[in-house]
């Protein structure tokens, strides 16, 4: 008798603590859902508000003309796009951005990877240049900007200063319109540097120092070890690095405004900045948007392709 | 590996390339305006004054014209507020994505995740458009609130939450800790780290924002800093000493927080790089 009262007791017993665990569990969930939903309303919301509804508001605007003077808009098919595909003002500035990237890409991460090259050992003095060679990316682009335009200064820059010692010509940086693009890359360049050196040395530090000195037993040249494990080693991070590069190098207009306003003769003019203009100078919103929404396609063939790289990368 | 004197040589140009112009900068701020043109070539005066003064730092401060004090309080209260709301919203957010378990959640964080393709660049003109709406335009709350929420924010803190582990928040909800308290008493106070290194880039991305502002602010009066100086720049009779004291002035805040929480602001560049 005893064991299975026993028995029986345990089982309801057992039972009585499932519903209760049960009844636990749905008003835990529930109140987990309800926090979960708390938690992430106000960002939700905001990515709703500024980020999403202005892609699709941009994608109905760049079908429109409207100019935000005399606050009428009226749907005009792909005209805008039809123009901007004529407009040579937007083919041009769309070739300066893509000038800028395809000169700043190459040259901007090799000097990022040799500069990583020189100070990644962990020691006082590789950090001390370290340190000094990242200066230039927290120094804020308006001031940078500024600044740059008193060192190109053809008669008292610091520039053509230096350009003297050297027994160089001076260099009109931004008043000669060949020129002018070339003063916008090395000012990018001196600011960016330094932030893809970072990226490098992280890059460079994980590559086990073993198989450097495997290659040393079997007597590699520095060359052939620079080759055969540094830069195979590195893809990832040079994939990142790139492009990274590119999507920054090819919306590249903060010190087009400051720098040269675009000029001169519009040879500065970039993407971003002919967007700027079209849309707060000449108040064409419909025209911006849609200039605007062929450059987002652009950057976003980029970031598929480099989606498509990490995709890769992983596997491998 | 290259010969070790020419590594060294090399260094040190990267270096004096690297802070040179800075140098240039502050010292030329503190130069009479007479001065600032005459030291060009290849001597100790191209960098050190000879007559030294703080004419141009009483200009900018004193000048009822450029009131760069005001720009300064002006962008300081922006950027705090930016930087002070976003990590507590980002951090509410990631916190969420990574260790609570909600319905569509594997469909709302890829669909949130997307955000990080879409530049703002290109959307300016049509937030703008948003903004002037909502008749923000000219108001600090256009710079404020669109700035809050950040993708990539949040993406970095779901990877440092993902690392506390789900027994020490349950074990919370035993003793009768409510979700929030959960996030503020256990999740954030693992985190302090990521959310220095976070506070860092989002402060510094505020105080150098320049195409917003440009922008959305038209009231001079309203205007942040980097705008500022840039309208300096471009004015007919460009007093450059000054400008070089506004840019000193804009710089040496940041130069300093950067050298003391450098090993914060460099993780933060790795960490992304890497998991990027």
């Amino acid at each position: 008798m005893l064991p299975k009262g026993r028995a029986e007791q345990r089982r309801s017993l057992f039972y009585r603590k499932g519903v209760i665990r049960l009844k636990i569990t749905s008003a835990y969930h529930k109140q987990e859902e309800r926090a979960a939903a708390l938690f992430i309303a106000p960002a939700i919301i905001s990515l709703l508000l500024f980020t999403f509804y202005p892609m699709v508001k941009a994608f109905m605007t760049s079908f429109e003309d409207y100019n935000l003077i005399s606050t009428n808009s009226s749907f005009v098919g792909l005209t805008n796009y039809v123009n901007l595909l004529k407009d040579p003002e937007f083919l041009r500035s769309l070739l300066h951005s893509l000038h800028f990237a395809v000169i700043v890409i190459p040259v901007q991460t090799a000097l990022a990877l040799s500069m990583a090259l020189l100070v990644h050992r962990s020691s006082k003095i590789s950090g001390f240049f370290r340190t000094t060679y990242f200066l230039p990316v927290v120094i804020s682009m308006g001031v940078a900007s500024t600044l740059f335009k008193l060192v190109y200064n053809k008669d008292f820059g610091l520039l053509n200063s230096v350009l003297k010692i050297f027994g160089l010509p001076p260099v009109a940086f931004l008043s000669d319109s060949h020129a002018a693009m070339y003063g916008i890359m090395l000012l990018g360049m001196w600011k960016a540097a330094g932030f893809f050196m970072i990226v490098f040395i992280a890059g460079l530090n994980n590559i086990p120092r073993s198989l450097y000195e495997a290659a040393e037993v079997d007597g590699a040249t520095a060359l052939q070890k620079f080759f055969k494990i540094t830069l195979p080693l590195l893809r990832r991070t040079m994939t990142f690095v790139v492009v990274i590069t590119t999507m920054d190098a090819i919306k590249i207009s903060g010190p087009v405004f400051i720098l040269t306003g675009g000029g001169p003769a519009n040879s500065t003019t970039t993407a971003v900045y002919f967007i700027y203009k079209t849309a707060f100078q000449q108040m064409d919103m419909g025209y911006a948007t849609a200039a605007a929404f062929i450059l987002f396609v652009i950057v976003l063939i980029i970031s598929l392709i480099q989606l498509r790289l990490f995709k890769t990368d992983v596997e491998y | 590996m290259v010969p070790a004197s020419r590594q060294w040589v090399l260094m040190f140009a990267i270096a004096a390339i690297s802070v040179l112009p800075i140098l240039w900068m502050a010292m030329g701020s503190l130069r009479p305006r007479q001065e600032l043109f005459q030291y060009i070539s290849l001597e100790w005066h191209l960098f050190v004054p000879v007559k030294w003064t703080l004419q141009n730092y009483a200009a900018i401060f004193v000048q009822t014209s450029k009131p760069l004090g005001l720009y300064i309080k002006n962008t300081l209260l922006v950027a705090v507020t930016v930087t002070a709301l976003s990590l507590w919203f980002n951090s509410m957010a990631a916190f969420s994505f990574a260790k609570l378990q909600f319905r569509f959640r594997k469909i709302i964080l890829p669909l949130f995740m997307s955000a990080l393709v879409i530049p703002g660049e290109v959307t300016m003109v049509p937030t703008y458009l948003l903004v002037h709406q909502l008749g923000w335009v000219d108001s600090y709350t256009a710079l404020i609130v669109p700035s809050v929420i950040s993708v990539f924010s949040v993406f970095m803190l779901i990877q440092f939450f993902a690392e506390i582990p789900r027994e020490l928040l349950e074990a919370g909800r035993i003793d009768g800790a409510s979700w929030f308290g959960i996030y503020s008493r256990i999740a954030i106070p693992s985190s302090v780290p990521a959310m220095i290194t976070l506070g860092l880039i989002t402060f510094l991305g505020q105080w150098d924002s320049y195409l917003w502002p440009l922008v959305v602010i038209n009231d001079e009066t309203k205007q942040m800093l980097q705008v500022a100086i840039a309208t300096f720049s471009n004015l007919q009779n460009t007093e450059w000493g000054q400008i070089l004291a506004a840019d000193t002035v804009c710089s040496v805040p940041i130069i300093i927080l950067f050298l003391v929480l450098q090993k914060y602001y460099v993780q933060s560049i790795v960490s992304s790089g890497i998991k990027g």
